[in-house]
């Protein structure tokens, strides 16, 4: 094989991966900073975040609603906040004042995109040592649009 | 058959590595990659490239609520109040080529650009596998010129799977074992060239390797010995090529500045011992030597008898590896003596004396020569091969069952032993 057609096979198998890495399905099923799923005692299921967790939601969702619960109480006794924001864009604070209180905000997210899913990432404002808990996160519940892509 | 074997087999080495890496976190063998040691070795990427950071403050408020999860060896240091990470910058540097991937992928792929997310973690991971590889491919090169293509392969074969190397370049691979395996073996080929024609390139590569070998642990400084100890020691040629050293203490010293520099942002002096935060420490007056080497819990010849065979090489070595011989005695007499007196001398959870895992590359060339020696003596034959046989396959099934979780991370006992031994 020549030079110029090996260059060339190289940048066809780069752009192959790329194409394929833009929006891969298996996306869906990442997480960061989450562990893994747990039950509490009344049945939901929910995982701990640190200070920052991420997960994905469909992008065909209108709106999510995200179950979220402190257990330990914030800074000085003050509600502990999560920034939410989806593929980067600031979505809304939410403050959880009883620190045993599901609380679960409906959170519009409708923007169009070109991917299979949506990014979601929570910012806690306070983490409780030595597990580095942040937040309680439950299973979030989807609306779907009316007009799928 | 031979030849091919050892024109193929780090390519193959290469291919079941990542199958290795691919069934152990599918199969959830392992937490992510990111982990134990390998988070602190890791953690200076994210907190520069990503939160702009190098004192670790902003990653810890943004992750941790501004402080660091007990696992890791970062601690504030009392009279500046500002995060000091035990372990250097060395595995970080390695890792960036990899890391600043990640960063892309992640961004084309909107994965979270967090540090510690999917690309992330199997960026940090296949780094290690990626300087194991290269660290074998290396041996290969230095032993080739000297032994048959026959020694040649058994020692890469017994060097792969008759130690802890492999469990280093693909379970743990973000530890610095991999990295340092690496970095040692080049220390050792540039050195090899440099010693019999020393060129201006090889110094300055002299210069890099020396500093990256300290950076990733600065006890694996005795390895710079090999410098002077290569074939004697040789303290006359070295003045003859003071210009050159020169060059190299240069080199080093520049690559070395990072740190001295972050060590004086955090601590407010240029040179520390960033262990003195932590609960270890070195007791030189009643070392484990024995333990360190024989014992149940992390003893080297206990869990990788096959390194005997090195000492065997030691004794029995002619041409090229014989005037390896002082400087593999004095490196490894030390660094058996600097382990034997840390006061964790198991370095915690591992399988096998992962401390060991750094010099192998030292100790291929001993290794071949053992074989060199069987293989021209028809008695010595059956019984070496026999010997190197068993202790790689009874160090395979061990790897897997440490993999398992059946065997012990630390602290194993010979009861304990006993009773799994082999069991599945």
């Amino acid at each position: 094989m020549g030079s110029i057609s090996r260059v060339v096979l190289a940048l066809l198998i780069v752009a192959g991966v790329a194409i394929v890495l833009r929006d891969p399905a298996w996306v869906g099923g990442v997480t960061s900073g989450l562990r893994p799923w747990e039950e509490d005692p009344a049945g939901t299921r929910f995982r701990w975040t640190a200070g920052r967790g991420s997960f994905f939601i469909p992008s065909d969702a209108a709106a999510v609603t995200l179950p979220l619960r402190a257990v330990f109480p914030g800074p000085g006794g003050a509600p502990v906040t999560v920034d939410v924001s989806v593929d980067d864009r600031f979505l809304a604070t939410i403050a959880l004042r009883d620190p045993n209180e599901w609380v679960r905000p409906r959170l519009p997210v409708a923007r169009a995109t070109s991917r299979r899913y949506r990014r979601v990432d929570l910012r806690v404002n306070r983490v409780v040592p030595p597990f580095m808990l942040g937040v309680m996160v439950g299973e979030p519940q989807f609306e779907r649009s009316i007009a799928r892509r | 058959m031979a030849a091919r074997g050892v024109r193929y087999f780090v390519a193959a080495t290469a291919v079941l590595a990542f199958a290795a890496y691919v069934t152990i976190y599918t199969r959830g063998y392992a937490d992510a990659p990111i982990r134990s040691d390998g988070f602190s070795y890791y953690v200076y990427l994210p907190a520069t490239f990503i939160y702009g950071d190098p004192s670790l403050d902003a990653l810890s408020r943004d992750w941790y609520g501004g402080t660091f999860p007990d696992f890791t060896a970062i601690r504030k240091w009392p009279g500046t109040g500002r995060w000091v990470d035990a372990v250097p910058i060395g595995v970080a540097v390695q890792m960036l080529p990899f890391f600043l991937g990640a960063h892309l992928l992640s961004w084309w792929s909107n994965l979270p650009r967090d540090g510690f997310s999917f690309y992330y973690q199997h960026a940090a991971g296949l780094a290690g596998l990626t300087y194991f590889v290269l660290g074998l491919a290396l041996v290969r090169r230095l032993l080739r010129p000297h032994f048959s293509d026959g020694v040649v392969l058994t020692t890469l074969v017994a060097l792969t799977w008759g130690t802890n190397l492999f469990h280093y370049g693909t379970f743990d691979a973000t530890f610095s074992h991999a990295f340092s395996f690496f970095l040692i073996c080049a220390w050792f080929a540039v050195l090899d060239r440099w010693w019999t024609r020393p060129t201006s390139g090889g110094s300055m590569a002299l210069g890099i390797l020396a500093a990256l070998i300290v950076l990733v642990r600065n006890v694996n400084a005795i390895f710079l010995l090999l410098l002077p100890l290569y074939g004697g020691l040789r303290l006359r040629d070295l003045w003859h090529r003071r210009g050159s050293l020169t060059v190299a203490a240069a080199v080093g010293a520049g690559c070395l500045t990072p740190q001295l520099v972050l060590n004086r942002a955090a601590t407010g002096s240029w040179v520390v011992n960033s262990y003195q935060l932590l609960p270890n420490h070195f007791v030189f007056t009643s070392p484990r030597i024995a333990a360190v080497l024989f014992s149940t819990q992390k003893g080297l010849f206990f869990w990788s008898p096959l390194l005997l065979l090195a000492i065997l090489g030691a004794v029995v070595a002619t041409g090229w590896s014989r005037r390896l011989v002082p400087a593999a005695l004095v490196i490894f007499g030390l660094q058996t003596y600097l382990i034997a007196s840390w006061t964790d001398w198991q370095l915690g959870g591992s399988f096998g004396h992962r401390a060991f895992t750094d010099g192998l590359g030292i100790a291929a060339p001993l290794l071949a020569s053992a074989f060199a020696w069987a293989a021209e003596r028809r008695w010595a034959r059956p019984a070496v091969g026999a010997f190197a046989s068993a202790a790689v396959l009874l160090s395979i099934a061990q790897m897997t069952q440490y993999w398992l979780g059946i065997l012990p991370i630390i602290d194993t006992t010979w009861d304990q032993y006993r009773e799994l031994f082999l069991r599945f």
